[in-house]
């Protein structure tokens, strides 16, 4: 009988063995550089995270149908993707297991919590956190392994303001959703509106995880009779939340916060007519860069929707952290891939160029562009912020 | 005034919602003693099925809420047959784990199925109405409506027929029904589906006013919990006053009171009630 038991454990202590060594080494000699995930695919916000997720491994893919080569050797990508249900406890768990298990010198993460857990110990292990997040926190920690993709929010207070009050009016309701992004955002939002000689008559906020109904919440917000709502979080939901508002009548304009994207929100709404005076970011079927009908084409084919901007985002770092493997010479110093990261930038291929980036900041944030765009007369319009 | 009156209506709406699914859970423990946390789960399953029903059979959305009630009662019935009837013997914290696997089993099965997005349930009632300078849509009104027929005749069932005694009787006495010669198995397979059906009417009627999504479970499971403990365990007119308490309170309390505090004010009324009635308002057996 025992001696049964050894050979079991000698068994699988073999298969543990061989499968580690078919990942480390890909198939036909060609090496493997593991590329770590971590967000939620599954809970309420698994949909936001299959979305991050599909654009990475688009990326990923087309890379890997010529490999990359780094200091003479090829190479090839995988990506390891675990499911946080959008809990930093659990990105922080997922992050050890990654660099202990998979040895991966990039780790992406699509949430501000779980972006911050990896801060704590990402310098001592190692590796780069690829932050998708427009938290303006997240850099200024001074993380020194710490690449922040998508433009900070803090662009958009200004401009969303002043074309919210000049085109509405000065009364604000602000009910954004209780995650730490919608309460930032909304601090900072307020203090400029009213520096800017607006008044805010109604502050709450929306838990999409616990409402079944906005009528309420939108009933207390309505009575103070605002111009211009302030709302965000998912665009389902906050599309729910502007068709409830037209249902009870109010007819002014609506700050969306970045997360939200006008198009995905015409998908709940049915047309753009209810979203008559939002102002948001501009989706990226609206966006014309070098690279950007391209993925946009390849992304319809594969998932038969359209993409937003978190899956273009992904696409595009990748290629990024690639070029800047091919600059720094390495495929896990993060501190060299880290310093060449400008490089990488400067070497992106112009079609892949799904957004125009400027150059990386010393804090790690990319530096972007900031676009807005309204609804106006029933269509989607890119206002010019110069 | 007229702040208070849309505010009670919508208390009336979001209660209505809170006591159909709080009854299926009510049903439940009153017969099994289980907690069933997979209500949640079936309530999300039912929002599923009305909706495929309608995009891709082409259903009328009353006959898509008619197909969504039977699979979602029949879903249920399997549930206690593979579930829950096996366990009968064992200690209750086996039926609760097993609970909780269902939860995650059924919600992991639809994000395979149907996908992890957002989807949006179209309503022929999405009219909306002007009565008294509140405004109403026609699906709001349905789901007061709807919600206060079926709670009629979930009591007619359970007080007027031989079959509907029966649960009540089991409700009261497991012994003393099997001695009376009452089917017990029968009865449990009975409560199972229409607790399935009222988690089904609940998502089909609540869906067009929000959204379809694997999660949307969580958005009524938690409150049903604190309802049917407001309103006593197993008891269905504490079920029923329950919700319409929650439903009032959150919509009076976010005016009235605070809006970011809403939800404390829910609890807090659950332990003002939990301390004058510590076995809820109706205690149990009082079906």
């Amino acid at each position: 009988m025992k001696k049964r038991k050894w050979l079991s454990v000698l068994v699988v202590f073999t298969i543990f063995f061989l499968s580690a060594c078919a990942q480390s080494s890909g198939g036909d000699g060609e090496k493997v550089v593991n590329i770590g995930y971590s967000g939620p695919l599954s809970g309420a916000a698994a949909y936001y995270g299959e979305n991050t997720l599909n654009g990475l491994k688009m990326a990923v893919e087309d890379i890997n149908k010529e490999g990359f080569e780094v200091n003479g050797e090829k190479y090839k990508l995988n990506v390891v993707a675990l499911d946080d249900k959008y809990l930093p406890n659990e990105t922080a768990s997922n992050g050890k297991r990654l660099v202990q298990e998979n040895q991966t010198p990039i780790i992406f993460s699509p949430h501000s919590g779980g972006i911050s857990a990896l801060q704590v110990f990402n310098e001592v292990d190692n590796f780069i956190v690829s932050a998708y997040s427009s938290e303006p926190d997240i850099v200024e920690r001074g993380n020194t392994l710490t690449v922040r993709i998508p433009p900070s929010y803090e662009g958009y207070i200004e401009p969303f303001s002043d074309y919210a009050m000049d085109n509405f009016g000065k009364k604000l309701a602000a009910i954004p959703p209780v995650t730490q992004y919608g309460k930032d955002w909304a601090e900072a939002i307020i203090p400029y509106w009213e520096s800017a000689g607006g008044e805010v008559v109604h502050k709450a906020s929306v838990d999409y995880s616990k409402d079944t109904d906005f009528f309420t919440l939108l009933t207390n917000a309505l009575k103070e009779e605002p111009d211009v709502l302030f709302i965000g979080g998912p665009s389902e939901p906050t599309a729910k939340i502007v068709s409830q508002a037209r249902q009870l009548g109010y007819d002014g304009g609506f700050i969306v916060m970045d997360q939200a994207k006008l198009d995905e929100m015409k998908n709940v709404t049915g047309s753009y007519d209810v979203l008559e005076g939002a102002i948001g970011v501009v989706p990226l079927i609206y966006t014309e860069y070098s690279g950007t009908k391209a993925f946009i084409d390849k992304y319809r084919e594969k998932h038969d929707k359209d993409p937003g901007s978190e899956a273009g985002y992904h696409y595009l770092a990748m290629y990024v952290f690639v070029e800047a493997m091919k600059a720094a010479g390495s495929v896990d110093d993060a501190k060299l891939i880290r310093a060449h990261i400008g490089d990488g930038l400067t070497n992106l291929p112009d079609d892949k160029k799904v957004y125009d980036l400027k150059q990386i900041e010393e804090n790690g944030a990319i530096e972007n562009f900031i676009r807005m765009g309204v609804i106006k007369d029933g269509e989607f319009e890119e206002v010019d912020l110069e | 005034m007229e702040l208070l009156l849309q505010q009670l209506f919508n208390g009336l709406t979001i209660g209505s919602v809170y006591a159909l699914v709080a009854l299926g859970l009510t049903l439940v423990y009153g017969i099994l003693h289980i907690p069933n946390f997979a209500h949640g789960a079936l309530y999300m399953v039912g929002g599923y099925i009305t909706l495929i029903m309608m995009t891709e059979a082409g259903l009328h959305y009353i006959l898509a809420m008619v197909v969504s009630i039977c699979v979602v009662g029949l879903l249920s019935v399997l549930m206690e047959r593979l579930v829950f009837y096996p366990l009968r013997h064992s200690p209750p914290i086996q039926d609760k784990v097993a609970a909780i696997g269902i939860l995650l089993f059924l919600e992991a099965l639809a994000q395979f199925i149907w996908g992890a997005d957002y989807r949006q349930m179209s309503t022929p009632f999405g009219q909306v109405v002007e009565v008294f300078g509140l405004t109403l849509t026609l699906q709001r009104i349905l789901i007061v409506f709807a919600a206060i027929a079926v709670m009629i005749l979930l009591y007619w069932f359970l007080k007027k027929t031989f079959t509907g005694s029966t649960i009540i009787a089991m409700a009261q006495n497991r012994e003393g029904a099997q001695l009376v010669g009452i089917n017990t198995h029968k009865v449990a397979i009975l409560t199972f589906f229409i607790a399935g059906a009222l988690a089904a009417i609940g998502a089909s009627l609540t869906s067009p006013i929000n959204l379809v999504f694997p999660g949307m479970g969580h958005l009524v499971i938690l409150k049903a919990f604190v309802i049917i403990i407001i309103g006593g365990m197993g008891s269905i007119p504490g079920a029923i006053l329950g919700g319409y308490i929650l439903g009032f309170t959150e919509s009076l309390g976010a005016t009235y009171l605070s809006a970011d505090y809403k939800d404390i004010i829910a609890f807090v009324l659950l332990i003002l009630i939990l301390s004058i009635k510590p076995q809820g308002i109706f205690s149990k057996g009082g079906v």
